[in-house]
This record gives C-alpha cells, structure tokens and sequence, in this order.
C-alpha cells in the first residue's frame, strides 16, 4: 500500500521536476544539440512501439552522437502533417504515408526499410459462415462481388491500398460490395470484425495476422485466409532533408548506415530488431515506392 | 347538462405539428438505416461484445499501467482546463458581440438586427466542425506542439460558449441596464454593472459545464502527441487491449464523476443549482401574478461568504497557472511569423475549393448524416429521459416524491443502489468515447447507420441523461405535493405532474444537443455508414484539402438547418 | 345529545424540523359541515397544521386521525383512501404550470382513474363536460383548453378550486388561498369557498391572515401562537383583545 501511494506521488512530482529545464532548454540551445525527432505512424501494437522507439533512440544516439526523441502521434494524417512543417525529422511511414509525406516534403528521401518490407503482403480473410473459400488466382477475387468487405484505416496500404488495387485488377470495385466498405481504423479490428460476422471479408497486413494466430488471438474457426497478395513494397523510413542542414551533408547516409548496422548477433540490437520484426534493415530508395504512388493516384490517395 | 363553452381546440397546433414532423423525421431516419429490413442483429458477436464486457470487470491494474493511467489523467484535465479557459474568453468576447442586447445598447437607433444576427450566423462555421478535424488543421500550423489541442477544443468551444452566453444575455431582465444606458452611461460599463453580474451565476454554471464537456473532447483528440488519456485509450484501441481500455475509461470515470460532483457542490453553494438553464427564463418570468416565491428554490438564496468557497475558488485559480505550465504549449505559435506561413501554404492547397464532384450527390450522403444524427438524438434524448428519473436524488431516496413516509431498511438499500446504480451507468455512457462504443456496437449489428447512431446514441444519452436528473432535482415539488396530499397513486403524479414539468426542459436539451450529434457523426466512421464523416475523413487522409473544404461547407450548411429547425421548435415549446 | 364523531383529531400533536419546532402538543377536533380558520401570525404552525390534516406531514409525536383513520399507521395505499377526501387549495395555487387547465382540473380526479385512462386523457382529453361544470361553476368557463400559466393569479386560484371541485371530498382544507390575491378577488373566491362548502355540505378548514375574513366566513376560529392553540372560539366570541393578545411579540428573554 504504501508503495502504491509512494509512487503515486513520484508520478504527481516527476513530471513538474522534468518540466522545468524542458521549458527553458529549447531557446537557448544551438542547433548542433537539437534533437534529431523520429516518429512512426500507428500500426502495430502501441505498448511495443512505445517500447520500440525508446530502444531505437538510444542506439540512434550513441551511433550518431546527436540527441535523438520519439514523438508519438496517432493518426497517419497528423504524422504526415508533421513531417511536412518539419516537427518530425525522421519517420517510419507505411507505403502509401511514406510517398505522401514525401511528396509534400521535396527532397526528402527513403532511406532504409526491413527485409521483409520489399516483398510485403496483405491476406484478405472471410468469416467461414460466409461459405467464402480460398482461392489461388487473383480473377477469383470477384466471387466477393456482393459480399461486405472491411479494409483497416484509409491512409494504410496493406490494410486498404493493396488489397484495393488487387480487387480494382479483378475487375471488383468497392461499390460491388454489399452496403458500404468499411474503415475499421485497425488491423486488430479488421480482424475482430470479420471473427464476429459483422463484415464477410477483411483485408490486412499479413505481419499482424501471423502474429495474431501465433499467440493464440484468433478463432481459426471463425475466420481464415483467402487470399493472399502478390508481393509489393511497404514501410519505409523516409528522411526530411532539413537535418542536411542541422547535421551536415552527409548526415543522412550516417543515419542510413546506423540503421543498417543493427546486428541481430548482438542481443541488444537484436531486441530492436525483433521488436520491429526484421532481421535487418536494407537500403532503400524513392523509386521503389512508385508503383504504389500511381495506385494512390489511381484509387485518389495522392492528388 | 353544461355543454363545454368552447369546443376541443384543433389538434393541429404548432407543437402538434413540430411534433408529426418529429416523427416523420424518426420514421425517414429509421427507414434510412434500414431498420425495417431482417437481419439486423448480429448474432456471431456476441462473444466480441463479451470479451469487451467482460473486459469491464477486471480492467489492467498493473501499478505501471496505472501510473501510465494517472499521468495521461492529469495531461488531459490539464488541457481540458486549458482548453476551457480559452473558449470562455472567446465566448464572452463572442457572446457580448452576437447578442442583440449589446447592439441595442451601443447602436440604439439603428436597425442592428443583421449585425448580430450575422454574427451568430458566423459562429456557426467553427462550430460545424468538430474538434478532431480541427485538431488535423492546426497540426498544419502548428506542428505536434501541445497548443492544437488546446485551440482545437477552444476554438468550437468557444463558439458554442459564446451562442449559450448571447442567449443568456439576451434573456436576462434588461430594465436595470436600461436605466443605467438613460443616465448615460458607456455600454460597456452598463454591461459590467447590470447584465453580467445578474447573469454571473448563469455564466458560471454553464463554464463547468464546458469544462466536464472539455475533459470528454480531450479524450477523443489523441493527435496532442503528449500523453493524455486520449492518446492512450487510441493506442490501446489500435491493438484492442480491452483491460487496458477500462482501465483508462474507469480514469476518464473518476475524472468525470469528480468533477461533476465538484461543479455541482460549488453550484450549490453559490446558489445556482443547475448547469444549463435553458429556454426557461421566459416562462418563468410570465408566470402568473405570483409574486415572490421565497420556498420554491431553497437552493437560490444569496450566496454566504464561507471560507470553504473562498479556498476553492483559490484553489482553482492555482489550477490555471499549473495546468499552463504543465501542459507546456508554445503560445508564441499563435503570432510567428512561421504560421502565417504555414497558414499561406495549407490556404494555397485548399482553395479554390474543387466542386466538380456533383453536388446533388453530396446532398445525399448529407441525408444519410442528418439520418444518423437525428436516429442517435432521438434514442439518446428518449433513453436520457427515463434515465433521469431514477438517477434525480429527490425522486426515490428516502425522503423522496415517491417513496413511503417510513421507508424500511431494505427499502433504503434498494433506493441507494437504484439512484447510484444509474448515475453509474450514465457516467460510463458518456466516459467511454463514441468511436469506442461504435467499434462495440458494430460486434452486434451489421454495419449502416444503425451502429453509429446508437454510439452516438450512448455517450450522448450518458451526457443527457445527468442535465436531465439536474433538472428534475430542482423541480418545483409544490404541484406534485399537492397532487400527493389529495391521494394520488405515485404513477399518476409522474405521469400529471413530473413529466409536464420537465418535458419541456428536457426536449430544449435534446435540440441543443441534437447539433453535437451532428458533428460527431464524423468519428464514428469506422460504422461503415457512409455520411459525410466517411467522407470527410477518407479526403483528409489523401490530403485532398479542396475537397475537404466542400465537405466542411455541407457541415456548415447542415448546423445552420439544425441550428433553425431546433430554434423553431424551441419557441414552439415556450 | 351526543357529538357526531369528529372529522379530523388531533391527538397530543408535536411537529419537528430540523432546528425548530413548528407546533407544541396540540390536541384538536373538527367535525363534519364545520368552518373553521386558523389564524395567528406568520410561522406559528398555520400551514403545518394543514399539512398534518392532509397527510403530507407524519406529526413528530402524537397522532392524527382522519375520517377514522389514523394517518400515521397503515399502509400508503390506505393512506391514499384517505387522501382523496381530503382536498387541499394552496396559496401559490400548486398547479402543474405547462399544462392546459383542463388536465389540472381533471387532476382531482386522479386518485379515482386508472393508470390507462389518466394516460388516455393526457393525449385525448376525457370527462370534459365534468371539468367544464366545475370550471363553469368558478366562473371561468372559457379558459378549458387555455395553458395553466398563461392565466392571472386569480384565474389560477379557480382553477385549484375547480381541482378540489372536480375532487368532491367530504373536507376542503385551504392554506391562506388569498394571501396572494387582491382585496376584491379574495372576498370573491372567499365568497365562492363559502358558497361551495354550504351547498355541498363540506366541512372547511382555512388558514387566513385577515381576521376580518375569518370572521365573516367562518364560524369557529383557532388563534395560534408560537405552534400552539392560543384560543378555539366560536367567530362571534373574537374579542379585540384576544386578536392583540394573538399578535403580541413573545416577550423577550
């Protein structure tokens, strides 16, 4: 008890002890100590990506010797908005986010991504009572024709962008779809949603779902895979080329180099690794991403 | 035999027929929701609706998480008094500006109608958005700074502040300001003499008010970037992490109850007992010949200076400064030269507005909004109704209008748990965020309009329900005694006295929030609804600002038509 | 001869509030077709005392009886039996403001009508020639339909009045009913109390502040003073003395 009130005044203290110099700090300090702000829009399991970023600055730091901060934000707009009046200077943007943000921020470049974001996939799943079963062609995609259909948030390209390109190349449009397709906001709730029979079919990032059947969160009765996509580019970090400027030229390629260092040998590194779920960062580059900047522009995403 | 002396008046009178659109409106609304079609109800998720029952019962109370818990609880009473502060600034700057007492007073031989009338009118833009896409905007200028939160609640809330506070001035006695304006004295200084200190409690009042609606808004704005209770319940939302979840909304809970508990306590003390007088001030002044009525509230007697009030009212002046500094927003934002910038370049990407999408189409996704707004005000103000009863302390309790003289001891337990038991459920009606009950109901119904009405419908029957309960506890008990004295069964007093009592209060409440609805059709899109917030939320995702512009501009159109519908109906009420 | 058996009895009455006490040990009778005014100061127990007799109030100590029964004992629908041949005219009339005066009328009927048919009559109206009668017989006929607080204060008096009419009990009890009315429209709506209670044979129970009210209109007078019965006189016996005697500050210490 007496813990719980102890810590309960600690809790009420920390934050007025924190304050003080925070305020002052940010006036008189020169450019070389700013901090370098990462960010990444929400995705994944919130208390891991707290977690995650923590790790990920303090390795950032030692390795490149600046300050480095995460600034969590919670709406894939908002980070986009953000990055583009230069509150964030580096952020792990989805594929779709990514090219947004990129394209509101000349020369800003993406940098690194995982392994497994250059050969990424969504899986659409259907509840079993809707009698849907898998199919291994992407023109069987029209037997949803008539079916309701849940994608996650607007802006996600596994969750929305993807699968609606797939569909759009099986002749399916969203208004093929019994009522109006669905924004579940989350993979999770794609997930949930389907399980429940309230949408037929979902389509989200496979990553999530593997790691949701992994720990046991999903009633393979309820609902299972029929689909899954074709391979395409996704997460990436892209760079806002303001911290040429703060750094120095080649500051980018430092960053870049940092975040190709990380060795899964070495158990701290790994655990940063794991926590985002790759077993390394590789290089990336804007081009990549362009087949997903004209399905944007196709599907309006990008104006 | 007497024949009556005059025949049965038509059936067809204002109220009457306010009442017939009422119901073609709720019958066109269900109809658009396809409630008449089978198979509604979802069966297949129950057990989803389970876990997140269950969920309530043994929220996560690791002592981390509920620090974690306690820090985003005092970020976001911090910017919820920031927040409120900001709007009742601009709400009286505003609320001065768009009453007509004030132009009256300063231009008294013009015809100043169309000035304050036109400013009003304006108050209706900011307040036609909600603050989450405010929220968006600001980002735009101000960066992840804690300040978009903080103007993002100030800037509607200011506008709806400054509505209420006209039509307070508006309906306070004017003879004193009057005398003072003949013997010459400066409008302003008028103003300050006469109308605000006879609207002061009024005026008060209503800022807790604002303030409890304040703390909610900050639960939903999970873009401030800096913690708060808002940001949390999003993040454990994304990964469903349901313990989590009650755990925060037990935070939002107390956070609520307290302060709801405290506004009421000083309220009391100052001697204005309810948090939002509506509409009722005509009516009261008309009132017969019936001179001064020292016993019908004995809640309104003149403030006593008692210390207690005096170390509150300190203690919340301290609050102001430490939630300012807590929160720790960049306030040189507001002028730098930066957001003139910024505010240049997002002006330049949304406008001209793009109106190349047909606009008769726009119209229809309008209907399917107006739809849902009035299917969750019609549900939210009927369930707030019945609600009210059993949760007003001076109904059932001992003591109570309709309990026995002598109550037993069972009978005590049972009216303290009734009374309770729905206060408890009105908090958490409105403690868990709309968006989160969407996602709920949408477990059991299949996606339309059905689910985001009854979200909606929740968390504003939760809000409703509570100003409802206020006002059937300053009730005047007169009539009802005497329908008592003379042996009236208990459900014949409710029915010819209690219910004509309140109705006509309660439905101004409904109206006045019926326009809340309205704006939060916007988040909860996740219902699969269509309606302007899909809409609107899938523009603003491609930042496709010209169109978010239209969009925006149909809001407004639809909260200048709620905005006269509900007026319309209010004066036929009187 | 013996006296017919009283309609009202107090018994060794004592009324409590919270801090202070409204009345000290009363006991009292009032028989049937009796006119009786309370009078006495203000805050000497008039009202409470008419609150005792109509059951809103349960005496502190000591009992009263109503019609036979014993207010404080008995189950509340028992109590309610008794209730409805009580009526009871307010000085701040007690009407249901946002109603049309038919409903307020009809009002008196409540303890009579089911749940079903009160409903009923709220959207439709129902026994309109019966509230019409009693709005005829207090002098506003025209005012049925019209809403209750859209009516001058003298209207509305009626329309309690017509409430009580509409009620038919064996007593009326008044609670000072002119206090907030004008010296000619007190005399008329006396007039019209008077009238009422002598040609339907009610018993009347009236607290007044005007002396020369209770004189003229009643025929036995309670003087209290400081929550207890200073006299229980005839009217003719009222000294210029004894009304003194009513008014005269407690002597301090």
């Amino acid at each position: 008890m007496k813990r719980v009130v102890l810590s309960t005044l600690l809790s009420l203290l920390l934050p007025l002890a924190a304050c003080t110099p925070d305020s002052s700090s940010s006036s008189n300090e020169d450019a070389a100590t700013q901090p370098l702000v990462t960010s990444a829009i929400p995705d994944q399991d919130p208390e891991k990506l707290q977690r995650l970023y923590s790790k990920l600055a303090d390795y950032l730091e030692t390795e490149l010797g600046v300050p480095v901060e995460y600034k969590p934000v919670t709406d894939y707009a908002a980070a986009v908005t953000a990055f583009r009046v230069g509150d964030l200077d580096m952020v792990w943007f989805g594929g779709l986010t990514g090219v947004q943000a990129r394209l509101q921020v000349p020369g800003a470049e993406a940098i690194a991504q995982r392994d497994i974001d250059a050969d990424f996939h969504s899986v659409f799943i259907a509840n079993t009572n809707s009698g849907l079963t898998p199919i291994d062609d992407i023109a069987q995609l029209a037997t949803l024709k008539g079916r309701s259909l849940t994608f996650g948030s607007e802006s996600s390209t596994s969750g929305r962008l993807m699968p609606q390109y797939f569909l759009e190349q099986a002749d399916v449009n969203l208004d093929d779809f019994k009522g109006e397709v669905g924004f579940s906001q989350s993979h999770d709730a794609t997930i949930q949603l389907v399980e429940a029979g309230t949408y037929e079919v979902g389509a989200l990032n496979e990553q999530v779902w593997n790691s949701r059947v992994q720990e046991g969160a999903v009633d393979l009765d309820q609902v299972q895979v029929i689909w899954r996509t074709p391979a395409y580019y996704d997460y990436h970090w892209v760079v806002n080329p303001d911290v040429k400027e703060r750094y120095g030229e080649e500051f980018v390629g430092r960053v870049q180099a940092a975040l190709m260092a990380l060795d899964p040998s070495v158990p701290e590194e790994k655990e940063i690794l794991d926590l985002f779920g790759a077993n390394q960062f590789i290089e990336t580059e804007n081009s990549n991403y362009s087949q997903i900047e004209d399905i944007g522009r196709a599907i309006g995403k990008i104006q | 035999m007497t024949r009556p002396a005059v025949d049965r008046p038509s059936w067809l009178t204002p109220r009457s027929r306010w009442g017939l659109i009422v119901l073609a409106a709720i019958a066109f609304s269900l109809w658009q929701a396809r409630v008449f079609e089978p198979n509604r109800f979802n069966v297949g998720g129950i057990p989803q609706l389970l876990r997140f029952v269950q969920a309530s019962v043994q929220p996560d109370l690791s002592l981390d998480f509920l620090q974690l818990t306690l820090d985003a609880a005092i970020v976001t009473f911090a910017y919820a008094v920031c927040g409120t502060f900001f709007s009742i600034v601009f709400g009286c700057v505003g609320g001065i500006l768009a009453s007509e007492v004030w132009w009256v007073s300063v231009l008294p031989r013009h015809a100043t109608r169309p000035i304050w009338l036109g400013i009003r009118a304006t108050l209706a833009v900011p307040r036609a958005i909600h603050e989450l896409i405010w929220g968006l905007f600001f980002v735009n200028l101000f960066g992840l700074d804690p300040l978009v939160a903080i103007v993002a609640i100030a800037v509607p809330y200011g506008a709806i502040v400054a509505k209420v506070f006209s039509e307070i001035l508006d309906e306070t006695p004017r003879q004193p300001l009057i005398a003072l304006l003949n013997s010459g004295v400066a409008p302003f200084t008028a103003f300050l003499y006469t109308l605000l200190p006879q609207a002061f409690l009024d005026l008060l009042s209503y800022t807790f008010y604002r303030f409890e609606c304040s703390v909610r808004s900050a639960a939903v704005l999970g873009i401030i970037g800096a913690g708060g209770l808002g940001y949390q319940i999003l993040l454990s939302l994304q990964s469903l992490r349901y313990e989590q979840l009650w755990t925060l909304f037990y935070a939002l809970f107390l956070l609520n109850g307290a302060i709801d508990f405290f506004s009421a306590w000083l309220r009391r003390r100052l001697g204005s007992p309810s948090r939002l007088d509506l509409n009722l001030r005509k009516q009261a002044r008309s009132r017969g010949s019936g001179g001064s009525l020292p016993d019908a509230h004995p809640a309104r007697q003149p403030p006593e200076r008692d210390r207690w009030l005096v170390a509150v009212g300190l203690g919340g002046l301290l609050l102001l400064p430490f939630s300012f500094w807590y929160v720790g927003a960049d306030f040189s934002k507001l002028w730098s030269a930066r957001t003139l910038e910024l505010l240049g370049d997002v002006a330049q990407t949304a406008f001209p507005p793009n109106l190349d999408q047909s606009q008769w189409q726009l119209g229809m996704v309008a209907v399917q909004t107006v739809a849902m707004s009035i299917l969750a005000i019609a549900i939210a103000g009927c369930g707030g109704i019945l609600l009210s009863f059993p949760a007003a302390h001076t109904f059932f309790l001992p003591g109570g209008l309709f309990t026995p003289a002598q109550p037993s001891w069972r009978d005590r337990v049972l009216a303290w748990t009734g009374v309770l038991g729905t206060r408890a459920a009105l908090l958490i009606a409105r403690a868990v965020p709309a968006p989160i009950w969407a996602l709920v109901a949408l477990f059991v119904l299949f996606p339309g309009i059905l689910p985001g009405a009854i979200a909606l419908a929740l968390h504003n029957m939760g809000i409703l329900g509570r100003l409802m309960a206020e006002s059937n506890e300053n009730l005047d008990p007169r009539p009802l005694v005497a329908l008592k004295a003379q042996g009236t069964p208990a459900a014949l007093v409710f029915l010819y006295g209690v219910l004509p009592m309140t109705l006509t209060r309660s439905i101004a409440y409904i109206l006045y929030r019926w326009e809340v609805c309205l704006r939060e059709t916007v988040i909860v899109g996740l219902v699969g609804a269509g309606g302007l917030g899909r809409l609107l939320t899938e523009q603003l995702s491609s930042f496709d600002y010209r169109r978010v512009v239209v969009t925006l501009g149909w809001f407004v159109i639809l909260t200048f038509g709620v905005d006269w519908v509900s007026g319309a109906m209010r004066r036929s009420l009187r | 001869m013996t006296l017919p058996a009283p309609l009202f009895e107090l018994r060794q009455v004592t009324q409590q509030f919270d801090r202070s006490l409204a009345l000290r040990n009363i006991t009292l009778q009032i028989f049937p077709g009796e006119r009786v005014a309370l009078v006495g100061s203000s805050g000497t127990g008039k009202s409470t005392l008419i609150q005792l007799l109509n059951g809103t109030l349960l005496p502190s100590q000591g009992e009263v009886w109503a019609l036979g029964h014993s207010l404080s004992q008995g189950s509340s629908r028992q109590r309610r039996q008794v209730q409805r041949q009580i009526g009871t005219i307010y000085q701040q009339f007690h009407l249901v403001d946002t109603l049309p005066v038919i409903h307020n009328v009809n009002a008196g009927r409540l303890g009579q009508w089911s749940f079903f048919k009160a409903a009923v009559s709220l959207l439709y109206p129902l026994e309109v020639e019966a509230a019409a009668k009693a709005l005829h017989r207090v002098g506003i006929p025209e005012k049925l339909y019209a809403r209750t607080d859209q009516l001058s204060g003298g209207q509305q008096q009626r329309v309690a009045i017509a409430r009580v009419l509409r009620q038919d009990p064996v007593a009326i009890l008044a609670d000072e009913p002119v206090s907030s009315l004008d010296p000619e429209l007190s005399r008329e709506v006396m007039a019209l109390l008077r009238e009422l209670v002598q040609e339907m044979g009610k018993t009347l129970v009236i607290s007044l502040h005007s002396i020369e009210l209770a004189q003229q209109y009643c025929d036995r007078i309670i003087g209290l003073r400081d929550g207890t019965i200073l006299f229980d006189i005839p009217s003719f016996a009222l000294s210029a003395e004894r009304i003194r005697d009513l008014y005269r500050l407690r002597e301090p210490g």
